[in-house]
């Protein structure tokens, strides 16, 4: 529409008859063909034909012959509202018809007389001047109320309250959200002061009050002043100043919603890091090369480090005596193996010794790419030292069990050496009365008389025979003999209680499950060696990473148990009972069997046997922990323990132990330095 | 002790050899005369043959406890004393000691004059 085309369309009107005509009218359409560089000029005979290319087209002009007379009449009709301009070309310019053209809308009348060919040109070129303009500022008018209307759509439908102020701070006029958000009507607004439409609050603090005052002194600038207001109810404000008229544009936007949004973030955040922060545990994250990223307090703790002073380390420099795999997190960054409630033992840069619980899990981003991992450290040390004094208790309890078979035991060599210190006291006393005897002989040999010589050698011999000195010197020694041997014997049952009262080091230690389980049996032999036989099944089995101590405890528990369903059984018969133990490699473990012959357990019984304080023996006797804690330490070591019985015909308790029993600390052979204290075992 | 008329006769029973042995060593000069037998079973053949004074038996032995195998020779010879030596006094049922007529219990160790008295008032003497 809008381009301003050279091409110049007129449409000439003029009754078929006009052409070829003598006089000026007929050359009409000639006249015109140099008005422009492109000329389109149509000829038409009537009005229908005439009407239909001026819509079909935009036209500047059409020239229109008086003779075509009601025809004509139709085209002035048609295009007098909105057409392009009709000049009446005529030969009687003294018709009536022209000044019925001139009401009837023709732009101007151009008779036929000598001039025609010079004034028609003018005359048309300036109608369609005059038309273009007219078309042009149509346009544009047009545009403007496009832009108005597109404005005022904006301004209703955005959901922000806006309103307008004039230079004196009046409201002239606000969109309907301004009115929905302050319940107020649109039709009241204008003319009020802004401070009496809107909530209180928003002036409360004067910011609203200063960005309009210094929007209306701005010197029609693009400043856009802008702040917040409002207390229960937040708004942005901006005030922007329109033009010259000095009128102002307050636009208000409500920001309650999302100041709350920003604070319940803001107490979340700080309420995840309260607790992060105040967990028991150390939780770290560390990013793909292990380097800390975020750690709590906890865990400067256990790393016993300087607050803050843990991220950005890398987390295998904190345990230098620790290797990465001990620290289990390495497998979770390489592998993505994920730990829970591992236990491994730690080396700290103190070089204390720490038991910790690690759970690690890995970190990825949206594209499921790892990028580090979570690990929580949990310092085990209080509940391995609460473990360890159950479990002294508990062995404190079988030793008790034991102490009457290892009393017996030690009762017997010391009532023959107490019995033969005694006798061998008196043999001194004997030896000594000779001694005496001896001596005075001597002193008669040296300076006796003859017969005073042979009187004390004849009381010698007579007590010689008397006390049966030769009797009595081989006796002596012997005594001592039996008595050496049986202070022999009490030395080797101590020392087998106190190895098995002994604590575990800290560290697993590679042990071998048959020598853990004869020395165990050699002290529990003293009790039940009257009652029972005991057959020893041992295979060559390989060294397990364990506590020692601890399954000392578990097989002494076995063997008591074992020796107890025995006595139940054959107590009043007086039967010997027997019990066997057997040691094998399979499936990638060891498994040490106990098997006896005695009582056996009851159905109900076989599924509680393993839970803590349960027994069926009276007060007393047992515990009721024995078991309880073997399958304890069992799970501990990442093995199993099971039992079968036959009521009335023994029971089988088999123990399985994974030769990786420290699976979670890393494969079995690999942390070499932890075997270095296999030797105390 | 040389106008005995006939020597007493002790029969000592322990499963542990060197308590026989020190109970002999402790008796020798009491002028007794001094069996042993290692087991109850051997012990009871022994009284199956010979006249015995005083059993001097140990609690815990292996099938057969003392009170067990006391009991038993009681049948055969009611008229021998009988002492009990025990490394585990707590251990033995006083009520049954006591129907067996058993009044001294001795504790493993033993102290050697009271063994020597014991022994001397069971006898009587």
């Amino acid at each position: 529409m809008s381009q301003s085309a050279p091409l110049v369309r007129i449409i000439v009107a003029q009754p078929r008859h006009r052409l070829g005509s003598p006089g000026p009218l007929g050359g009409t359409a000639r006249v015109l063909e140099h008005l422009g560089r492109e000329m389109d000029i149509a000829i038409v005979h009537d009005a229908e034909t005439c009407l239909a290319r001026a819509a079909g087209a935009p036209t500047d002009l059409v020239v229109l012959d008086a003779g075509l007379e009601a025809e004509g009449d139709r085209i002035l009709e048609a295009l007098r509202a909105s057409g392009p301009p009709v000049v009446v070309v005529t030969d009687r310019p003294e018709d009536e018809r022209i000044h019925a053209a001139f009401r009837n809308g023709a732009a101007d009348c151009v008779a036929a007389g000598q001039d025609y060919a010079r004034v028609l040109p003018i005359v048309a070129l300036e109608q369609i001047r005059r038309w273009r303009e007219t078309v042009e500022r149509g346009q544009v008018e047009q545009r403007l109320r496009d832009l108005e209307r597109l404005g005022d759509a904006i301004v209703e439908a955005i959901p922000a309250p806006i309103a307008v102020l004039s230079a004196e701070g009046r409201v002239v006029s606000a969109n309907p959200e301004f009115a929905r958000a302050f319940g107020v009507s649109l039709d009241a607004v204008a003319g009020k002061p802004l401070e009496h439409l809107v909530p209180e609050e928003l002036y409360e603090s004067g910011v609203l009050r200063l960005l309009i005052a210094s929007a209306a002194r701005a010197g029609g600038g693009n400043g856009v002043d802008r702040g917040t207001v409002g207390r229960t109810r937040r708004f942005d404000v901006r005030v922007r100043r329109l033009g010259e008229g000095g009128g102002l544009l307050v636009v208000l936007w409500d920001v309650t919603e999302r100041d709350q949004l920003a604070k319940r973030l803001a107490d979340l955040t700080r309420y995840n890091e309260n607790v992060i922060q105040n967990l028991n545990s150390a939780l770290i994250v560390v990013d793909r090369a292990g380097a800390i990223t975020f750690a709590n307090q906890a865990a400067e703790g256990v790393f016993a480090a300087e607050p803050g002073t843990l991220r950005g380390q890398l987390l295998w420099d904190w345990f230098p005596g620790t290797s990465p795999e001990k620290l289990l997190v390495a497998r979770t960054l390489t592998e993505g193996v994920r730990h829970r409630n591992a236990e491994t033992v730690i080396t700290r840069r103190d070089g204390s010794l720490l038991p910790i619980g690690v759970s690690c899990a890995p970190l990825t981003d949206a594209a499921g790419e790892r990028i580090g991992a979570v690990a929580i450290f949990e310092d085990l040390s209080e509940l391995k030292e609460l473990q360890r004094a159950v479990l002294q208790n508990e062995k404190m309890a079988s030793i008790g069990q034991l102490a009457a078979g290892v009393a017996h035991e030690i009762n017997n060599p010391m009532g023959f050496i107490h019995a033969n210190l005694c006798q061998m006291t008196e043999y001194l006393t004997d030896v000594r009365r000779v001694w005496d005897e001896v001596v005075r002989l001597q002193e008669s040999i040296a300076g006796g008389s003859l017969g005073e010589i042979r009187r004390q050698s004849l009381g010698l011999s007579q007590l010689v025979r008397q006390l049966d000195v030769e009797y009595l010197v081989g006796d002596f020694a012997k005594a001592l003999r039996e008595s050496q041997e049986g202070s022999e014997r009490i030395r080797h049952i101590v020392q087998d209680l106190r190895s098995f009262s002994r604590h575990d080091p800290g560290e697993r230690t590679l042990a071998d499950l048959n020598e853990c389980l004869d020395s165990t049996a050699s002290i529990a032999w003293a009790m039940m060696k009257h009652s029972v036989v005991l057959r020893k099944e041992y295979r060559d089995v390989p060294r397990v990473r364990c506590y020692p101590m601890q399954l000392k405890q578990v097989f002494m528990n076995l063997l008591v148990n074992a020796y107890q369903a025995i006595q139940e059984r054959f107590a009043q018969s007086g039967e010997i009972g027997e019990i066997r133990l057997q040691t094998a490699e399979r499936h990638g473990g060891v498994t040490v069997t106990v098997t006896d012959n005695g009582i056996g357990i009851r159905p109900e019984h076989v599924n509680r046997i393993f839970d803590p304080f349960f027994t069926t023996k009276e007060v007393g006797i047992g515990t009721g922990l024995g078991l309880s804690t073997s399958f304890s330490i069992v799970q501990r070591h990442g093995g199993t323990l099971k039992v079968e019985s036959k009521p009335g015909e023994g029971s089988s308790f088999e123990l399985f132990l994974p030769l990786a029993a420290g699976d979670e600390t890393g494969p079995a052979d690999g942390g070499t330095s932890a075997a270095g204290g296999a030797g105390r075992a | 002790m040389s106008v005995e008329p006939r020597r007493a006769t002790v029969l000592v029973v322990d499963d542990e050899v060197r308590i026989l042995s020190a109970v002999q060593r402790s008796l020798r000069r009491e002028g007794y005369e001094i069996l042993i037998a290692e087991t109850p079973a051997e012990a009871l053949g022994i009284l199956a043959e010979r006249e015995v004074d005083l059993i001097v038996s140990d609690q815990k032995m292996p099938g057969m406890s003392g009170l067990e195998f006391l009991a038993r020779a009681i049948r055969m010879r009611p008229q021998a004393a009988r002492l009990l030596i025990t490394g585990w006094t707590e251990e033995v049922p006083r009520e049954e000691m006591e129907a067996l007529g058993i009044r001294t219990l001795l504790p493993k160790p033993w102290d050697d004059g009271a063994l020597k008295q014991a022994v001397r008032e069971a006898l009587g003497r």
